[in-house]
């Protein structure tokens, strides 16, 4: 059974025009509605952006066809379509910033790659210290990026005032202005057009993508898994991805493999839409006392979010108190935004890993590969990740990139610990 | 949830209280085992608070993740206070 595969309107100012008088049948649905078929080379459980990158890059850079990307829910509803759309690759580990850098430089140039615009927006991410004690911290920090090749730069108070004029500099604050760190590469990216433009490329490749398909098990024989147990009924497998942000402890528990995991909520709010403000994204982490992030849309809302709610979660209703945590502070930040009302608040469910950083792997089986523990950074990780993920699913062997992010390291004691706060995933 | 019910103090607003962390369902098992795994289960979570804002007594919480009923606060040794 060979199925059909749909006519991609590759997008282009000369198909406006083609489209102008075509009529709007001249564009196509971005991915094709293909049934489910009974056997496939890989199966990708969960259609979010590491999910369906990988698809993507199984089919593209490895020739990998027989792909089908299987999603409980609909496409790009977890957090793909949640988080705060915020790119930057400003860490402080060697591993992670090879990663992220890594990440954001396919960030550049991925709208052209996947022939959708994703509105990658090199906008600058400011990492605001609000007091003497937090800026060597963040110099720090602006050091071993520039060593890594990661362009970081620190601003005192002057500079800051006239990279971010939203700041108010002649106003009075209980908290003054001491410096920032920058790095003007980081940014937004239009978060639904990742989950929609990877997932357009990876159906004109042959990748078959099915909502509503919830796996319930792992059916194996001896050494290897066999296939997956769907609600739609049995689909073989030769090898199988779990991508589920959100909810890998449970996978882990399907398994039977207990998981260095634990699940939380993050919050995330935007604001009713006002004339434009903000152009950057503002970080400020009080140590001990909350954290807030806020940047604005490109329709006007303010988008903002700060902690985890602080426990195990799967109900994806955020808490009031980090809601109004979050509110203060970025009133604190920008005092002007006191009488701007929010418009919507949502939550998702964030894989958080003992060490704060993610885990690509194989998980039991030697066909079975996880790519998960994302903690509330997996959007800007996705074009890496997914890139590195299916060269270690195609080959078996992890590129260099990801080699950090085994499971092992939790014996060897091999551990990412960005914020060094030691093998909990919230410390508030 | 938005409260929790502490052995001592009563119901109180769910932000003076801290989690720490899930237990395992059985007590036991290496110290990796209790440092690193945890067991997921979107039934049930066991869990260790604290009354942080509060009396600062350490608590067993018993919850659902999935729908965020407690089903129980204690003290961790199980007396009554």
């Amino acid at each position: 059974m060979s199925a059909p595969q749909p006519a991609l309107r590759r997008y282009s100012a000369l198909a406006l025009l083609r489209a102008r008088f075509a009529g709007e049948r001249y564009w196509r649905p971005l991915w094709s509605g293909r049934p489910l078929r009974a056997a496939y080379d890989v199966v990708v459980v969960g259609a979010g952006g590491h999910g369906l990158a990988t698809a993507f890059h199984l089919a593209r850079d490895h020739g990998i066809r027989r792909v089908a990307v299987l999603e409980q829910h609909l496409l790009g509803y977890g957090n793909v379509g949640r988080n705060t759309t915020i790119v930057r690759s400003n860490y402080l580990l060697p591993e992670n910033q090879y990663f992220y850098e890594d990440s954001l430089r396919r960030w550049e140039r991925l709208s052209r790659e996947l022939n959708y615009n994703l509105m990658y927006s090199p906008r600058g991410v400011v990492d605001l210290a609000l007091s003497e004690d937090e800026l060597p911290a963040l110099a720090r920090r602006g050091n071993a990026m520039r060593l890594a090749g990661i362009d970081a730069e620190l601003l005192d108070r002057a500079a800051l005032e006239r990279f971010v004029p939203a700041l108010e500099p002649r106003r009075g604050r209980r908290f003054p202005l001491v410096g920032a760190l920058l790095q003007r590469r980081g940014g937004t990216v239009r978060h639904d057009a990742v989950a929609w433009g990877y997932a357009r490329a990876a159906s004109a490749l042959g990748v078959d993508i099915i909502e509503n398909c919830a796996v319930t098990g792992v059916r194996a024989a001896a050494k290897a898994a066999t296939g997956v147990e769907t609600t739609r009924g049995y689909v073989q497998a030769e090898r199988i991805v779990f991508a589920t942000a959100g909810h890998t402890g449970l996978i882990g528990t399907m398994l039977g493999v207990p998981l260095p995991i634990e699940t939380h909520l993050l919050q995330a709010m935007v604001s009713e839409p006002i004339k434009p403000l903000l152009d950057t994204v503002l970080i400020y982490v009080s140590p001990g006392h909350g954290e807030t992030y806020i940047c604005q849309s490109d329709r006007g809302g303010l988008v903002m979010g700060g902690h985890l709610d602080g426990f195990p979660s799967y109900t994806r209703e955020g808490q009031w108190y980090r809601l109004e945590e979050v509110v203060q502070g970025a009133v604190e930040l920008l005092p002007r935004i006191g009488g701007v009302r929010i418009l919507r608040q949502w939550a998702g469910t964030n894989d958080m890993t003992m060490d704060g950083s993610p885990i690509m792997d194989r998980l039991r089986y030697d066909n079975v590969f996880v790519n998960a523990g994302w903690c509330y950074g997996g959007f800007k990780a996705i074009p890496a990740s997914g890139a590195a993920f299916a060269r270690f699913v195609a080959t078996g062997t992890p590129p260099d990139l990801i080699r950090p992010y085994r499971l092992s390291r939790f014996v060897t004691g091999h551990l990412l610990d960005e914020p060094g706060q030691g093998p909990f995933p919230v410390r508030l | 949830v938005t409260r929790l019910h502490c052995p001592f103090c009563g119901a109180r607003a769910l932000r003076e209280f801290s989690f720490h962390k899930t237990l395992p369902d059985a007590a036991g098992g290496t110290a990796f085992e209790q440092t690193y795994e945890r067991i997921a289960n979107a039934a049930l979570s066991i869990e260790h608070w604290q009354h942080l804002a509060g009396c600062r007594a350490w608590l067993l919480v018993r919850r659902n993740p999935s729908t965020g009923e407690v089903l129980e606060v204690r003290l961790p040794d199980g007396r009554s206070p």
